[in-house]
């Protein structure tokens, strides 16, 4: 399974895109795991993932065709 | 009375004082406001490890904010007494001494604009996804991180 997953602040600059696709992903727990194995810089930065335009607490089962985005803290004001 | 109609939060670049003045002048014709209240935020000139912020480039998650803009208004207008609300945000570069956030809130009497306000002021700063680059005036920059 393919999700589209759009990279938003100083996470884009630590992943070095703005849009990643990844394959074969279940959830935002693993979501975050492949992350964190992938750019392990990572780690070291606090990030929540949204998923259809809402922030996840715990797990969520990730679908194809959702809309996945990795926040950095908030810096509106 | 409530006017609830949903306008565009983000603007390119400063909000500009012009802007603001037409904003107030515009509700000299609704006479049963009583009270109004604005919040600025203005962009500050930060000394970071030696190097002083010249300007703020935002961003956001502009389809995820925009419903989280609409959220907060919903929440205002069902906590407080108010007779219209405008929220203005700016998107990209704003230079140290410019407005990037302006919250306009009009109600029959002060209570309800003071706490309106101030419950708006702190909701986009806490639940909207928007991301501040601090840029130094010699173009290098940190990310900005909301606090107290």
């Amino acid at each position: 399974m393919g999700i589209e997953i759009k990279i938003f602040g100083q996470l884009a600059d630590i992943i070095g895109s703005d849009e990643l696709q990844l394959q074969d992903i279940d959830d935002t727990s693993s979501l975050r795991e492949k992350l964190i194995s992938d750019f392990p810089k990572l780690a070291n930065y606090p990030f929540v993932v949204a998923v259809g335009k809402k922030i996840v607490n715990g797990n969520q089962k990730l679908n194809a065709d959702d809309v996945v985005a990795l926040l950095p803290p908030f810096a509106g004001g | 009375m409530s006017e609830k109609k949903r306008h565009k939060v983000f603007v390119n670049g400063a909000i500009l004082p012009n802007f603001i003045a037409e904003s107030i002048a515009k509700h000299s014709s609704k006479k049963n406001i009583g009270a109004h209240d604005i919040f600025l935020g203005q962009i500050r000139n930060d000394i970071i490890d030696g190097k002083t912020v010249q300007a703020i480039e935002y961003s956001a998650y502009e389809e995820m904010a925009e419903e989280k803009f609409h959220e907060i208004r919903e929440k205002a207008f069902a906590s407080f007494n108010l007779s219209c609300m405008h929220i203005y945000h700016s998107l990209g570069r704003v230079k140290a001494g410019e407005i990037s956030l302006f919250v306009f809130v009009s109600s029959q009497h002060r209570t309800d604009a003071f706490d309106a306000c101030r419950f708006i002021v702190e909701e986009i700063k806490a639940k909207v996804p928007i991301f501040g680059k601090e840029i130094f005036e010699d173009e290098t920059y940190s990310w900005k991180i909301n606090t107290d």
